[in-house]
């Protein structure tokens, strides 16, 4: 008998040919009310998370930029802005829904002209080498199976001293806060997921795959063995969420 | 360090604050039109801090960084920008406020900005921060009271997706043990800021012995 390779969903473990398969499935599912739900989980305060991510992405007039794992486009929206016209901004996605609601997204909000929509894995990005002067994913990385592989297509496709941004959910610096955060989105997450999106299995594996994502140290660690220089990351809201950095040497 | 989400609050209050005013304006709109691209640079002395105003278009964007050029550097007290900003004969000189670059920028802008009903004040608040558990109540309190209102609003749908999720019908004493849960949450928020509010104090007291 051959041994079958698993990973996690969440707290199960799936076939590794599976993991990508269910991830598309909750993400088609929260696609249209994804931003709702953003706002209402978080009480708002992703954005203050996603704006953070803009200010250190150092981004300016004339850059080019690959939003992955984009999803309905509030990053892409703001690059759209900062690149402006002599710039261009990549919002890429590995779910067809996700990426045709950002698109619609960036036309209500009237972005148009420099930016583009692809189709896309983050372990095996389809552009050249030395592409993006930066590439950010923002609440992705947790959901892509292979974590180095997609670090390594990161870090080619940007040019030398580049900047990879990763936007995280990761541990809360204090067990009390800890507990508080177990209690709320292990309880109240998914049941206001099925109320809203109807969809309660789909925020019970977001709630899940956050406890499974590697810690702050981890994922840094894990950034320098895939070839980035400079790593830090920056706590926010206690430890909550995270944001790390890495450069292409 | 203090959280970045306090200061990204602060740009975030700036910029809303400032668009608001702009939108029922479109005069301003226009002057501003005229300016695009253009970047202040703001130095602050006290409290020590870089904001940049990026003109965009008909609208403001407020950042903590830029990498870019700036047409415009100001150098001086949080209290004397304050002054410029709202001051109808305020001038640098006199604040003791340092200018490089385009001054001309600087005399459209602040008489455009000086025009604007803008709450100065406001986005202030926000960069002594809320605490992480803080944050969380927000978002837990948001949700709570959701709750409520969908329940209050449609009870029909909030009853079916109780028995859905719990797969029997009705589900009462589990819906009100989920009630329980949720209200337990909010006080366990509670008691963690207190609790972070105690600590605060005590480190306070302890830095003026
Ligand atoms: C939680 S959403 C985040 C969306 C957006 N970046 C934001 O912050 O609001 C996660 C996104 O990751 C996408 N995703 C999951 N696995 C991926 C992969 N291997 N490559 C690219 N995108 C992926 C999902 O389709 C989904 O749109």
């Amino acid at each position: 008998m051959t041994e079958r390779k698993t990973t996690h969903f969440g707290y199960q473990q799936v076939p590794v040919e599976e993991k990508a398969g269910r991830v598309a499935d909750v993400f088609h599912s929260v696609a249209a009310r994804y931003d709702v739900m953003n706002d209402l989980m978080s009480g708002g305060i992703h954005r203050l998370w996603k704006r953070f991510t803009i200010e250190l992405s150092a981004a300016r007039p004339g850059q080019t930029i690959l939003d992955i794992a984009g999803g309905t486009g509030d990053l892409t929206a703001r690059f759209s802005r900062i690149v402006g016209p002599a710039g261009k901004v990549v919002l890429a996605d590995i779910n067809a829904s996700m990426l045709k609601v950002g698109r619609d997204r960036l036309l209500d909000r009237g972005i148009a002209g420099n930016v583009e929509t692809v189709q896309a894995d983050a372990q095996y990005l389809p552009f050249p080498d030395n592409t993006f002067d930066c590439i950010t994913i923002a609440f992705g990385l947790r959901n892509v199976t292979d974590k180095d592989l997609a670090l390594r297509s990161m870090l080619r496709v940007l040019k030398p001293g580049g900047r990879l941004l990763v936007l995280e959910f990761s541990k809360p610096e204090s067990k009390l806060l800890e507990k508080v955060y177990d209690q709320y989105s292990f309880r109240l997450l998914p049941f206001m997921g099925k109320l809203v999106a109807n969809d309660a299995e789909s925020y019970r594996y977001l709630a899940e795959s956050i406890r499974m994502h590697p810690d702050q140290q981890t994922l840094k660690d894990m950034m320098g063995e895939a070839g980035f220089v400079d790593c830090e990351f920056h706590n926010m809201t206690g430890g909550i969420v995270a944001l790390h950095k890495g450069i292409k040497p | 360090m203090t959280d970045p989400t306090f200061r990204a609050g602060f740009d975030a209050t700036l910029e809303t604050a400032i668009n608001s005013a702009l939108r029922y304006d479109p005069g301003t709109r226009a002057r501003l039109d005229k300016l695009a691209g253009k970047v202040l640079a703001v130095a602050l002395s006290a409290p020590k801090m870089n904001l940049f105003l990026v003109i965009e278009d008909e609208r403001i964007e407020v950042h903590s960084r830029w990498g870019g050029e700036v047409t415009t550097e100001l150098q001086g007290s949080a209290i004397a920008f304050l002054q410029l900003l709202k001051n109808r004969d305020a001038t640098p000189a006199k604040l003791g406020v340092t200018v490089r670059g385009s001054s001309a920028f600087l005399a459209e802008l602040q008489s455009i900005l000086r025009d604007l009903d803008i709450d100065w004040e406001e986005p202030l608040s926000k960069l002594v921060g809320d605490s992480p558990a803080h944050q969380i109540g927000l978002g837990v309190r948001a949700a709570a009271g959701w709750l409520k209102d969908a329940l209050g609003k449609a009870p029909g749908a909030a009853a079916e997706a109780v028995s859905e999720e719990w797969q029997v019908t009705p589900p009462q004493a589990q819906f009100e043990a989920f009630a329980e849960d949720v209200s337990e949450l909010v006080q366990g928020v509670d008691r963690l800021e207190a609790r972070i509010a105690h600590l605060r104090q005590r480190l306070n007291q302890r830095g003026t012995d």
